[in-house]
């Protein structure tokens, strides 16, 4: 076996640089190659859009006879809730996962503007979870709707804050993924760094509510998923959360200072 | 061309890698020579942008690799054969890296012929023998048709047919022109495919001269001669210019092979008990010469109690 056959003819002369698009089409590639990500969409699916339709075919008699209390449009979403945490594990290991097997050299080596190569992970990271996110909660709303409808109390999409909370389930699972994907950067271990976005949306989000007073209040509506995840349902349980976008606005900006404090990072650290 | 400018990278109070200056130039193989821990591995990862250098610099043809607009056509590299995600594909990892330097996609399937991946092209690299991944680390390397190519250990887990391979692979590139920079721990490989060593311990270069060199340098052979006459010999021999040195009861002779050694003391009528040639190894010679800079050194067995 010789290399000079197969290698002398390709040689090229100058070699152009690619551009952003190239890194894009890179990281799609990576995404789509590995079957952690259809799993994980599957599951956010199934999680997202079955937990919906079930909630609400089992609620919808009591909600009908308005025995509950609770308002019907915090039903219509009501799967994301669990849904959420396949977001948080796929921007998660769109990082952690080439740390842990040394790809992130391959990666640097390819492309060594590792700003460029942040961002085109971001853009396949955040356009996936939003197609994903809003295709799942419009499949629950579709199919937890039916069972609404059935009681006569069907919400329609054109109600307040109902196509909203649609794609605004794909925006909050593009956050989601691009803050996991942030703390990942930062501490270069899956199990770490699902144990802190979990436990910060999960429990840390609920515990605050027990600090007293305004203090209580106002750390519940600041932390993330809090603030983020009132975007993704037409009406809350927790009353006490900011309005939609207010409370995104905050989550976003959350997102961004995280994010910048990951990129300084990733600039500057050995791979 | 490789070339390293005081070149020092430190963690914490432990430098990896300390003033290293040393040019690879094109046409020629490269052998980088070190124990484990002498800082190969790190000095190529800065080669290749990955580690920041403490201090000094080091550039791929003129500039800093990541100044490169498609690095993978300038420089190919294996760093590590597992630097895989394992549930990829060999030809879906070779697919994004073609992608992102715009290399054309007919060079993927080139690149899996060149290394003999071909039929299991499409198997998960999870599944990959060590020497597969080794395989697939060179054709990644070899993607972008590089003028120059970085290989780390690359022997690392072969067969000896695919340790050929590479030795022939190297050789063959170096011949096309390419500048050819090989890592390795194992000084008798280096010493049949590099033309050139540079050989590291410690962080700091030890020697940096072509491999004939080396082994004129540091594998002296010379022969051993045991007489009842001891003193005799020992006069005879120098009197026709040699250089001959006592050990214990031994002369050790240097400058004639062993018949021309035995054929003076024969025409002096001395008596010889021994006459053999010693050759020290390669091996032996890179390992006085590292000597003080193994980092992890086993204690002999006997030498504990």
């Amino acid at each position: 076996m010789t290399a000079l056959g197969a290698l002398s003819p390709t040689r090229t002369a100058a070699p152009a640089a690619p551009g952003f698009g190239a890194a894009v089409r890179a990281e799609w590639i990576k995404t789509w190659t590995v079957r952690s990500t259809g799993w994980s969409l599957t599951a956010m699916f199934v999680l997202g859009a079955g937990l919906t339709a079930l909630v609400c075919a089992l609620a919808a008699e009591d909600l009908a006879a308005g025995t509950t209390g609770e308002p019907v449009g915090a039903f219509l979403t009501w799967g994301m809730m669990f849904a959420q945490v396949t977001a948080i594990v796929l921007g998660t290991l769109a990082v952690t996962s080439e740390y842990g097997t040394g790809m992130i050299r391959a990666t640097l080596a390819a492309n060594p503007r590792r700003g460029t190569v942040l961002a085109a992970k971001a853009v396949v990271l955040t356009g996936t979870l939003f197609v994903a996110g809003t295709v799942t909660a419009l499949a629950g709303y579709l199919a937890g709707n039916w069972f609404l409808d059935r009681e006569g109390i069907g919400v329609a999409l054109s109600d307040d804050g109902v196509l909203r909370s649609l794609y605004g389930s794909g925006l909050y699972m593009a956050g989601l993924g691009l803050f996991a994907a942030a703390v990942g950067l930062l501490v270069r271990h899956t199990a770490a760094a699902l144990s802190i976005v979990l436990g910060l949306v999960f429990v840390v989000g609920n515990m605050v509510m027990l600090l007293p007073d305004a203090w209580g209040e106002w750390a519940t509506k600041l932390m993330p998923g809090n603030a983020g995840g009132r975007i993704a349902t037409p009406e809350s349980f927790n009353p006490m959360l900011l309005d939609p976008w207010v409370g995104f606005a905050v989550f976003a900006a959350e997102i961004a200072v995280l994010l910048a404090i990951a990129a300084a990072s990733f600039s500057r650290r050995d791979a | 061309m490789i070339t390293a400018h005081r070149l020092t990278k430190t963690y914490g109070r432990r430098t990896a890698v300390d003033n290293v200056s040393f040019t690879v130039e094109p046409g020629r193989v490269t052998g980088f020579l070190g124990p484990n821990g002498a800082g190969k591995s790190t000095t190529m990862r800065m080669v290749l942008g990955l580690d920041r250098p403490t201090s000094g610099s080091v550039t791929v043809n003129g500039r800093r690799y990541a100044d490169s607009p498609a690095p993978l056509r300038e420089v190919g590299a294996l760093l590590e054969a597992r630097a895989l995600h394992p549930g990829r594909s060999a030809r879906d990892h070779l697919r994004w890296l073609a992608v992102s330097n715009g290399i054309p996609s007919a060079r993927v399937d080139e690149v899996l012929d060149l290394v003999g991946l071909t039929t299991v092209a499409g198997q998960r690299v999870g599944r990959f023998s060590l020497g597969m991944g080794q395989r697939l680390g060179i054709a990644a390397a070899l993607l972008g048709d590089p003028p120059v190519v970085v290989l780390d250990e690359p022997v690392n887990g072969l067969d000896p047919e695919g340790i050929r391979w590479v030795r022939t692979l190297a050789r063959d590139l170096a011949a096309e022109g390419r500048t050819v920079f090989v890592s390795s721990h194992l000084m008798a490989e280096m010493a049949q495919t590099a033309d050139h060593l540079l050989v590291i311990g410690r962080g700091r270069v030890l020697a940096d001269c072509s491999t004939a060199d080396f082994i004129s340098d540091h594998a002296a052979s010379y022969v051993r001669v045991r007489t009842p006459q001891h003193d005799a010999v020992a006069t005879v021999l120098r009197r026709h210019g040699l250089d001959v040195a006592a050990h214990g009861g031994e002369l050790r002779v240097q400058g004639l092979d062993a018949a021309a050694v035995g054929e003076l003391v024969g025409h002096a009528g001395l008596l010889l008990h021994e006459l053999t040639l010693v050759r020290s190894s390669l091996e032996d010679a890179f390992m006085t010469l590292t000597a003080d800079s193994v980092e992890y050194a086993a204690t002999p067995a006997g030498a504990q109690r």
